[in-house]
């Protein structure tokens, strides 16, 4: 099944990564395609950027955002967004995503991937600053589920119903981190079959898959290992559903060789030839 | 149901409260963490919150020390930490971008925050990190080429007013803080650490074919440059420059010129 924009399945990639340019530069390695941090290049005219110029005439890129901040309360930040879409441009990028969260308030930025109360007022809030951005970038923004440390209070439906009518409501693409979606489900008891499978088919362009630590008390989404089993099975059931997806493989701590996380995104080739090989499309959503 | 924006201002007093979590929730009494947080089956409203507030400092800790390395390295790790947590406190991210986030550290190490021995050496080193990480990203602009270098006129130099490329800070220290960079990238772990005594040192540190130098200027050199970066023509600078107490000779200025302008240090030469 093709998502509703016909937005390009660019096969199995990693994350651009400063440790891993001097490989690029002189390999210019066998891969479908690079996530590139927009942070990273959007403030830069030195050498990232250099690279990243270079990269994206030999590879298909996508952009993929940590401050867009699209729960805030604060205004939309416009430089930001110009920026944003200037680099969207220049690396001709495929798709814009960020994640549905919160960063700061007040003017501040915490750097991190808040979680966002699930219940009618947020919703409300998400659905119109995600049609702004929209509008903005002349493009639809895909949004991605963070892993997540607490639940509000306040939440009075389940993450993937949350997704699932702000994708309806803002008309946007979902990125959909199965590693999030099990670390998640880990920590809050839900079941995180069922969340995968709740997700509208024809709004993922993108997967993500990552490695997490078990803490005892709880998961955390470290991006520094290998993805656990019982996420790549998580991967192969959402596949079953929307059918061949981008997929992205996210090594961001203690990052090794080049070649050992290429290694690790490959494993995504048994689900994705196994759907390819069941010849069948992917359920209606 | 609580406000969105008045949820999210307390939970950001929370998770970057510097202090234990519970001193955190005390310091932000506009909501306790039962009516705002679920618990889990393992961990209480709180400890939730926690996980958050632990990661805060880390990350913030960590953007420092990828712009700052030899100022982190100087300090000692635990002193660093604690150096990161105090500058945060008064200097937190107003960016989209960690890139900017330790923007005001010379500054306020100067003015003796963080409480550590040496503040004006420490500050000397933060100002010439903070000029690397500045040059390092600064727009790429042309440098002036040979030929457009050759194709002013013998007697028009005179009149030339030099406009620097993007990618240039020309720096004056009291301590000879390059030393310290170049002795602890020389040789990784098993470096040798320079004594930094008090001596003041002028660099430029300026960016070519996207690597960053950084050169040590003599005192008329910097003073020649600073004259032709502030705008003052070329025939001005070097007037300026033998009106100096202890003048070089002029075959020396002019080389110092040759040689930043081979080097690439200027974008654009005009005639006002």
């Amino acid at each position: 099944m093709a998502n509703r924009w016909g937005l390009p399945d660019l096969g199995i990639g990693i994350g651009l990564r400063t440790v891993h340019f001097p490989h690029i530069l002189t390999e210019w390695p066998q891969l479908d395609w690079f996530e590139v941090l927009s942070e990273n290049f959007m403030d830069t005219g030195g050498r990232p950027l250099h690279v990243l110029d270079q990269v994206v005439e030999r590879y298909p890129v996508a952009l993929h955002g940590v401050s867009l901040g699209i729960g805030n309360t604060d205004p939309l930040d416009r430089e930001y967004l110009k920026k944003l879409k200037a680099l969207a441009a220049r690396s001709r990028a495929a798709w814009v995503s960020d994640h549905l969260c919160w960063t700061g308030v007040a003017g501040r930025n915490t750097h991190d991937l808040l979680p966002m109360p699930l219940d009618e007022p947020a919703l409300r809030h998400v659905t119109a600053r995600v049609r702004e951005v929209s509008d903005f970038l002349e493009r639809p923004l895909v949004l991605e589920n963070p892993s997540s440390y607490l639940e509000f209070v306040s939440s009075s439906m389940p993450e993937w119903e949350f997704l699932a009518r702000l994708a309806e409501d803002a008309d946007c693409g979902l990125l959909l981190d199965v590693n999030n979606v099990y670390v998640s489900s880990v920590n809050h008891g839900f079941d995180a079959n069922a969340y995968v499978d709740a997700i509208p088919a024809d709004r993922v362009v993108q997967y993500h898959l990552a490695g997490h630590l078990n803490k005892g008390s709880h998961l955390l989404d470290t991006h520094s290992d290998h993805a656990r089993p019982e996420v790549w099975d998580l991967y192969a059931r959402a596949v079953k559903r929307t059918g061949l997806v981008a997929t992205l493989y996210e090594w961001d701590e203690d990052i090794p060789a080049f070649d050992v996380v290429v290694a690790e995104a490959h494993k995504a080739r048994a689900a994705r030839e196994a759907f390819a090989a069941a010849g069948t499309s992917a359920a209606p959503r | 149901m609580i406000e969105l924006s008045r949820l999210q201002q307390w939970m950001q007093a929370v998770v970057t409260h510097p202090g234990e979590i519970g001193d955190a929730l005390a310091a932000a009494p506009a909501l306790r963490a039962e009516q705002a947080i679920r618990p889990s089956p393992t961990l209480s409203p709180a400890e939730r919150l926690a996980i958050y507030q632990g990661m805060y400092p880390l990350r913030m800790e960590e953007a420092l020390r990828s712009d700052y390395p030899g100022l982190a390295h100087l300090v000692g790790d635990d002193a660093f930490a604690a150096l990161a947590r105090a500058y945060v406190a008064t200097w937190p991210s107003r960016s989209y971008t960690l890139n900017r986030l330790g923007d005001n550290l010379p500054e306020f190490l100067r003015q003796g925050g963080g409480g550590l021995r040496r503040p004006d050496l420490l500050a000397d080193l933060a100002t010439l990190e903070r000029a690397v990480s500045e040059v390092f990203d600064a727009e790429e602009t042309p440098s002036l080429t040979e030929a457009e270098i050759a194709a002013v006129a013998p007697e028009a130099w005179a009149e030339a007013v030099l406009e620097p490329i993007a990618a240039l800070r020309l720096l004056e220290l009291r301590y000879p803080a390059g030393l310290w960079l170049d002795a602890i990238r020389a040789e990784g772990d098993e470096h040798r650490h320079p004594k930094l005594s008090r001596r003041d040192s002028r660099l430029v540190v300026y960016r070519r074919n996207y690597a960053v130098y950084r050169e040590d200027l003599e005192k008329p050199a910097h003073a020649l440059l600073a004259d032709l970066l502030a705008g003052r023509s070329l025939g001005e600078a070097l007037e300026a420059a033998l009106d100096r107490p202890r003048a070089p000779q002029p075959e020396r200025l002019t080389g110092w010129f040759r040689q930043w302008a081979s080097a690439g240090l200027f974008r654009a030469v005009r005639f006002p």
